[in-house]
């Protein structure tokens, strides 16, 4: 057992460290914090900026250099510079702590984004601004999570909100043309899936134009083509219903 | 003083020979409020002693706090002089210039006005402005120089020289009026010129216009301001004093110098003594409304070209208006409070007074009648409570049962009594609090003709209403009271509520005869900001206001916590009416702006909108800026002006990630720009080009998208065999002279037959990019409701939709920052299909062979179509049957199902593919062409003096403007500059150019065009030259990449940004870092 000397400690405050196996051998390099995401997303150009030495080490914080013949063994190279951009690009990595932030915070405009895109305001079917969308998230607490896509969190924030504010997922706006015999009979199984019927023509054909909430469209899809054997159709006709231009108040 | 009666009042609103409206403009600061003071304390409503400290009129509490009056506000007064009596309404008015606004209303409504100068500042910018504005009115100036004390205890002038400073004073302002005059002049001469051209053919004898006289002709003597015509008061408002009359003029004039030195004197004892001495001695609400009285016109003296010039909305003239209208002038004239003359209103602005201190729900003195009866109210109660309380001992004392039956009565009683009360209590609670909730318009008013009565009923004719259209429909001698066709831009109400204006209260009046101000209840629903009154139809709509200012800061606001929207919106309404300047809209983002004359006006906006209309916490942002993006022709020089291809590139290493990045694999990219892409099952190939369009032939589409659009519905039912309804001839030969114009605009090699190879316009089907089909056997155009052929089945028409949608998300957002694209043409070249068509075919084979269980299974796939799936599978299903003919009845159901597999297999339906690629090929096609942003321009028109010119230009270099020209407006020394300016750089502009020129420039804004951004988003240097030039990172000059970020990083998009710049070495840290 060696005895632990505190002195000659070297703590590693400013590395990040990127691993990767090969060969079964595990490689090391040693890079700056927080500069690993901005070289890989390209953002970062010069390779200095980001290794701290372009040696290849098999464990960093020891200080242990890769051997050579691993090296040719596992990348079929010698050259340093090279396998270290090959695991720059390949290797796992710790997301040191700025770069996690930025992430998040991106994610959460991204969701917020999303949310606004797809929302109105029912009241005056127009959208809500991002920003708005942002401080009802803070306001619910809302976390992200980065493993999650942000399309599928953003349909969950939805649903959170509607708690807390007024808001509603823009209707879809269809269009039904159904054969006469059957149309009767699949427009009570319609209707608890619509919204708001605009328009109801019966004579050879139903036809019907009305808003949906788009979560519903797969089931009223369904619904129609088994029904009617393929015989009925259904168009979507606008895919948001929302206000366009500016209003002035008058 | 006595108060004087609110009878005396009315008595004296009937004489219209004693009646005076007058205003009081001036400079901000230069003592509006504090003359007002003077002038109410001489009639008692408050203290001398308070007089200039309290400043009544501003009853705001921002007005105090700031110390500037921020709304125009009226006070009804008496004066005698000699025996005499008159009425004098006076309304003061704001002099900051961010309340020009109010100064509009206010002006409109009067016959004179009185302009009050600072004696040390002399005049100033918005001096000017109020004279200009005075002038524009028709309304005579009376002048009070203000502050005279400051002359002899700032400035310690000797009487020789304050009287040399006082008479410089006087030739500025006279030299204003007199260039106001001489503009006027020349702009009639000029009008004359152009009408004796236009009337040259067929010049009457008589007519013969004598436009060679100029200036020397017209006499000006009137205009102008001097002690000897008495128009001119000397007075220092806050000491209350003032003199102006001939006598006393004469007076000082011989004894000037001893007088200011007694006073001097007199200085070092305290200011209440002076004050006494002075008051008492020159009482300057003597000297001022003396002078109104003799100086000003009363209603009756309303000149004919005023009437005129109200009567006659933009270039219509007088003699145009019907005959009925014209009549009405007389009645102008004349001023009669007969019951037989038309009533005719002007409405300048509506106020928001709170529901508590209207005249109806103020506490009044109890009468005799009322007190008895509550007296007797309460005595019931008591004795009632006293019976219950004996109630309550009684059963428990005695059992018998008569007794008890008899409380239970009266208990029961009581009890019901007692629920009735309190309900009819809490009711009249619960409305009272309702109502104290609300604000409640008044609409500030003046009668020029006739007499108004509560209850009457009257037409609310808006800016546009026409008098010669209604007057044609109406029958001749109706009444509001009738019933009536609905007629456009008119409304009949009835008047609920008439009152007396006295400053921070409001009296009840019965009626109001002509020639007085009011302020009229109960027309909120019908009036917006303003509007004309009349019993008589054939009264036109007034001329709308001149607003000095219009307003341009634009802000967004937002409510503090999302769920009081709905109070924001009609906080927002409220503020609208209760403003003549302010704009509130919401945009397409869904954003509240609101738009204000400048950051006072939205200080107060926003507290109003806070305290008074909404309630709630707003924020306040910057608003969105729009963007959009288009390509232009790869340039030929780079950015220091050498050619391209010449120089040295230098070997920089951050630039060999680039390329690489851009297009991912599977794509192909002719040199020339053609994408080539596949979708993902491989089975069709689209190859897709991107060219900038013509500037003209951008304009031209933004200009028709309403054409567009409803060309695009006609197509939309020709294509569905629906009801063919009849597009009318006259938009048809729009549609032809459209489609001409392109062809004009789009001429070369390259554009050879490309008019008719139009697809699609986008996005939204109507906008200013154009989707081109280029490939052979297929020719659908939008140009199909022209010449009407029928369409032709191709294997292409069923997808075709996917297509075009695929140009329609494309064309909507970007590859820089998801903005709509702009000025782009698309052009798909090739179409390739041929590998579907083979499967179909070989499908259709196999579909016999089919058994049921893979049926089911199909079928769970299919749900997971997207939206135009099932259109389009059922006509592809159709075709496959006729390629099928001889197949039996019962396999013809799985022959569908296998042709539907063959559209959606694992990458999901094949017409959501097409348009996943079609996208994907536009913008990769976008992304090799050289790609700029477009920005929002305003023009912007800035009026301004000489000295400040230069200033002027600083700010609009600042801030990327670009100068137009400039030219010197006739007859004054004021420059009008034209000029560009990106709405991006607008925000703070119009209170900068302010700031830097003192307020003697004031720029206005509009919305005029896209302008391309000349800078490349993604430029970086690489030559040697561009290197030295601008350094290796080059961004302090990118200003088309600053805008792309900060619309990306506003979005969420990814943004090109390090976390670190720089990182941070290695440190060895102690432990406890």
């Amino acid at each position: 057992m060696s005895i632990f000397t505190p002195t000659n400690q070297i703590r590693l405050t400013n590395v990040a460290v990127v691993r990767t196996r090969r060969a079964g051998k595990r490689f090391e390099i040693a890079c700056y914090r927080n500069k690993v995401m901005g070289w890989r997303s390209g953002a970062e150009k010069d390779i200095d900026e980001v290794l701290q030495t372009n040696t290849v080490f098999v464990n960093v914080s020891k200080g242990q250099v890769a051997k050579k013949e691993d090296l040719v063994k596992a990348f079929g190279t010698d050259d340093q510079t090279e396998i270290c951009k090959i695991i720059l690009t390949k290797g796992e990595l710790q997301v040191s702590d700025k770069e996690r932030h930025t992430q998040l915070e991106q994610m959460f405009r991204d969701i917020a984004t999303i949310v606004a895109e797809k929302c109105v305001n029912p009241e005056t079917k127009r959208p809500y601004t991002v920003i708005l969308i942002e401080r009802a998230m803070k306001d619910i607490h809302y976390s992200v999570k980065p493993n999650k896509s942000t399309k599928q969190q953003a349909l969950e924030v939805i649903r959170q909100l509607k708690e807390t504010m007024q808001i509603e997922r823009a209707h879809m706006r269809l269009r039904f043309i159904l054969p006469a015999k059957e149309g009767k009979k699949l427009k009570e199984k319609l209707k608890p899936l619509i919204k708001v019927i605009e328009s109801e023509d019966f004579d050879e054909q139903l036809e019907i134009v009305c808003l949906i909430d788009p979560g519903c469209f797969r089931e009223i899809d369904e619904l129609i083509r088994c029904e009617t054997k393929g015989k009925g159709s259904l168009e979507v006709l606008s895919l948001k219903d929302v206000e366009e231009g500016d209003e002035k108040f008058e | 003083m006595v108060v004087t009666s609110l009878e005396k009042m009315i008595g004296l609103q009937r004489e219209p020979t004693s009646i005076r409206n007058i205003c009081i403009l001036a400079h901000v600061d230069h003592g509006k409020t504090t003359l007002a003071d003077c002038l109410i304390s001489s009639n008692g409503i408050i203290s001398n002693r308070l007089a200039g400290k309290l400043r009544y009129l501003d009853s705001r509490e921002d007005e105090q706090i700031r110390g500037i009056t921020m709304k125009s506000s009226a006070i009804s007064l008496h004066f005698e002089k000699g025996n005499q009596e008159y009425l004098i309404n006076l309304i003061d008015s704001p002099g900051h210039v961010d309340f020009s606004s109010e100064v509009s209303t206010a002006v409109r409504l009067c016959d004179g006005c009185i302009i009050v100068l600072d004696a040390v500042e002399g005049v100033c910018p918005q001096t000017q402005a109020v004279l200009r504005q005075a002038w524009l009115e028709n309304i005579r100036p009376v002048l009070v120089i203000n502050k005279i004390d400051r002359l002899i205890v700032e400035l310690k002038l000797t009487p020789q020289e304050a009287y040399s400073h006082l008479k410089n004073i006087l030739e500025q302002v006279n030299a204003i009026t007199g260039a106001l005059f001489t503009s006027k002049v020349l702009e009639e001469r000029a009008e004359k010129e152009t009408e004796t051209q236009g009337i040259s053919d067929s010049v009457h004898g008589d007519q013969v216009y004598d436009w060679s006289a100029g200036l020397e002709d017209t006499d000006d003597s009137h205009l102008y301001f001097s002690p000897d015509q008495g128009n001119v008061v000397f007075a220092s408002a806050i000491d209350g004093w003032g003199f102006g009359d001939k006598e006393k003029i004469d007076k000082i004039v011989t004894s000037l110098g001893l007088k200011v030195g007694a006073r001097e004197s007199r200085h070092a004892d305290p200011k209440v003594h002076l004050n006494a001495i002075c008051s008492q001695w020159l009482p300057i609400s003597q000297a001022v409304l003396s002078m109104v009285c003799s100086k000003l016109p009363s209603p009756l003296d309303i000149t004919a070209e005023r009437v005129e010039k109200l009567m006659c909305v933009g270039a219509r003239t007088f003699d145009s208006l019907p005959p009925e209208t014209q009549e009405l002038k007389k009645m102008f004239m004349k001023c009669s409070s007969e019951d037989t003359a038309p009533v005719i209103v002007f409405v300048s602005k509506m106020f928001a007074v709170d529901f508590k201190t209207l005249p109806c729900n103020k506490p009044r003195p109890l009468t005799q009648e009322v007190i008895a009866q509550r007296r007797e109210l309460a005595r019931r109660r008591h004795a009632e409570k006293l019976i219950a309380s004996q109630g309550q001992e009684l059963p428990e004392q005695a059992l018998s049962g008569n007794e008890s039956e008899l409380t239970v009565k009266t208990g029961e009683t009581k009890g019901d009594k007692q629920e009735l009360t309190s309900q009819t209590e809490s009711m009249t609670l619960k409305t009272v609090e309702q109502e104290a909730d609300k604000e409640s318009f008044i609409a500030f008013a003046r009668v020029f003709s006739g007499v108004v009565r509560r209850g009457q009923k009257i037409f609310v004719l808006g800016p546009k209403y026409d008098p010669a259209e209604s007057l044609n429909k109406l029958p001749s001698g109706c009444s509001a009271a009738d019933d009536l066709p609905s007629i456009p831009h008119m409304a009949c109400c009835t008047l609920e509520n008439l009152y007396l204006l006295m400053g921070r209260g409001l009296e009840d009046l019965e009626e109001v005869p002509s020639g007085n101000v009011l302020g009229i209840g109960g027309l909120q629903e019908f009036v917006l900001k303003s509007a004309t009154l009349s019993t008589s139809p054939a009264c036109p709509p007034f001329t709308p206001l001149n607003f000095e200012a219009t307003p341009i800061v634009r802000v967004a606001v937002e409510p503090k916590h999302p769920s009081e929207m709905p109070q924001l919106v009609r906080g927002m309404k409220l503020l609208n009416q209760a403003d003549p300047c302010v704009q509130v809209l919401i945009q397409e983002t869904g954003e509240h702006v609101l738009v204000t004359a400048g950051e006072v006006h939205l200080q107060r906006c926003l507290d109003d909108l806070k305290e008074r209309f909404a309630k709630i916490q707003i924020s306040v942002s910057e608003p969105i800026i729009p963007f959009r993006e288009t390509i232009t022709r790869p340039p030929k020089v780079d950015m220091v002006n050498e050619e391209i291809g010449k120089q040295q590139k230098v070997a920089v290493i951050h630039q060999a990630k680039e390329d690489q990045n851009k297009i991912p694999e599977g794509v192909q990219v002719d040199s020339d720009g053609l994408i080539t892409m596949s979708t993902p099952n491989k089975y069709a190939t689209l190859s897709v080009r991107a060219m900038p369009l013509p500037e003209e032939v951008t304009q031209l589409l933004e200009e028709n998208s309403d054409l567009i659009r409803t060309m695009e519905q006609f197509n939309s039912s020709l294509n569905e065999d629906k009801k063919m309804h009849e597009i009318n001839q006259k938009i048809l030969d729009r549609i032809q002279e459209f489609k001409q114009k392109l062809e004009k605009n789009l001429q070369g090699r390259k554009w050879r037959n490309a008019v008719d190879q139009i697809w699609s316009f986008g996005p939204r089907k109507c906008g200013p990019n154009i989707l081109l089909s280029k490939f052979e056997g297929y020719r659908k155009t939008v140009w199909q409701c022209l010449d009407k052929t029928t369409k032709e089945v191709s294997k292409y028409r069923d997808f075709d939709n996917s297509i075009v949608s695929g140009f329609q998300l494309a064309t909507l957002s970007g590859p820089m920052c998801e903005e709509p694209l702009m000025g782009v043409c698309f052009i798909v070249e090739k179409w390739d299909m041929s590998k579907a068509e083979e499967q179909m075919s070989a499908n259709r084979q196999d579909s016999e062979e089919l058994d049921a269980t893979e049926q089911t299974k199909n079928e769970d796939k299919v749900t997971s179509l997207p939206s135009s799936y099932p259109t389009e599978s059922s006509s592809e299903n159709k075709k496959l049957q006729d390629g099928s003919q001889g197949s039996p009845n019962s396999s013809e159901k799985s022959s569908k199902r296998k042709g539907e597999t063959l559209l959606a297999d694992c990458y999901g339906p094949f017409s959501g593919q097409l348009i996943a690629t079609m996208k994907e090929a536009c913008r990769y096609a976008l992304q090799v062409k050289p790609q700029r942003l477009m920005a929002a321009m305003y023009t912007c028109e800035i009026m301004a003096t000489a000295e400040v010119l230069g200033r002027v230009y600083a700010v609009l270099s600042k801030r990327e403007g670009r100068v137009l020209q400039e030219e010197m407006k006739e007859g004054t020394d004021m420059f009008i500059i034209k000029a560009v300016l990106p709405v991006a750089e607008s925000f703070g502009f119009a209170d900068e150019i302010r700031k830097r020129t003192s307020g003697l420039a004031s720029p206005q804004l509009v919305f005029s065009h896209w302008e391309i951004i000349s800078g490349d988003p993604f430029w970086v240097p690489t030559t040697e030259e561009e290197y030295l030039h601008f350094g290796e990172k080059a961004d302090s000059e990118n200003q088309a990449r600053k805008y792309m970020n900060a619309v990306r990083k506003r979005k969420g998009l990814y943004v090109e940004e390090k976390i670190v710049e720089h990182a941070e070495k290695q440190r060895t840290l102690s432990r406890n870092k």
